[in-house]
């Protein structure tokens, strides 16, 4: 029997950008206050595990054509790359920079080469997450 | 498209409320987070991405200003050439708008743009009739105007 899942794709429809949005939150949170992108990748691939439950398989893959594995390979690139650009400047590897910088808008800002570590971790983190759950979920 | 803007605003205010910090600048930056999130989402929704309808609106102005420009130069030039030898005349416009703002818009840009004149627009909505003060050739000036302002309408309501 096929049951209608409207209460559920309905309230989905909502929730996932909140929940999305909370991942994101996470993410840029960590440096300062609990958080970071562990937890933030794990929140976002927890957004699009809701997504799948609300629909089938088919349908998130016409809504997120991404594929995962890739997503792996640029997040761990991107974490090398942050360490591997220390030894440009001459110092150790994953030797951060940080600065302050007043933005036309934001004001006075932080950036440091952390975060993009961090989205490394992020990507890897969604990757790794959503190819093990479609993996299993598509075998039959 | 207003569910869309709606659930921006939605998300940026939740972003306020996770910053605790309630200044236009955090509100900004939780609209470009919502932004991005609805761009990544885009094909979950049945209408499009509503950036594509703001680029398209601002499309439009942009060719609106344009053409007002150009067509300002061609009036001043008939004004000031010594002879008289502009033929004016009266063509029928078809058009494919459906929509009563559309037809508006349209028949409005026509008219603010110097050199055309919509005098009237048939009962049923499909011929715009169009009055030219200088004109060569109909076919050019009605594919002139069904490039640039139809085309460019479409995109907004589509």
């Amino acid at each position: 029997m096929k049951t209608n899942d409207i209460i559920l794709q309905t309230v989905t429809k909502i929730t996932l950008f909140v929940i999305i949005l909370f991942s994101i939150y996470l993410f840029f949170t960590g440096h300062y206050h609990p958080g970071g992108g562990f937890i933030g990748g794990l929140m976002a691939s927890g957004a699009i595990v809701l997504l799948l439950l609300a629909y089938d398989i088919e349908m998130v893959k016409a809504i997120l054509p991404v594929d995962y594995r890739k997503m792996i390979g640029i997040g761990l690139l991107f974490s090398a790359g942050t360490g591997a650009g220390a030894l440009l400047a001459g110092k150790p590897f994953l030797t951060h920079a940080y600065t302050y910088a007043n933005l036309p808008i934001l004001g006075k800002t932080s950036l440091h080469t952390a975060v993009l570590f961090d989205t490394g971790v992020f990507l890897v983190v969604i990757g790794v997450t959503m190819t093990i759950i479609q993996t299993i979920g598509e075998s039959d | 498209m207003a569910f869309q803007i709606l659930l921006n605003f939605f998300l940026a205010f939740i972003w306020m409320f996770l910053k605790t910090s309630y200044t236009p600048v955090t509100f900004l930056v939780g609209y470009f987070f919502g932004l991005l999130v609805i761009f990544t989402f885009r094909r979950f929704f049945h209408t499009r991405f509503y950036g594509y309808k703001i680029v398209a609106v601002i499309r439009l102005f942009l060719i609106f200003n344009r053409e007002l420009f150009l067509s300002n130069l061609a009036v001043l030039k008939v004004i000031l050439k010594p002879k008289l030898d502009i033929k004016p005349g009266i063509f029928a416009l078809p058009t494919e708008l459906k929509e009563d703002w559309e037809i508006t818009i349209l028949a409005n840009l026509i008219t603010l743009t110097p050199g055309t004149l919509v005098i009237d627009i048939s009962p049923d909505n499909s011929i715009l009739y169009v009055h030219a003060m200088d004109i060569d050739d109909i076919q050019e000036a009605i594919d002139g105007i069904k490039n640039s302002f139809e085309k460019a309408i479409m995109e907004v309501s589509r």
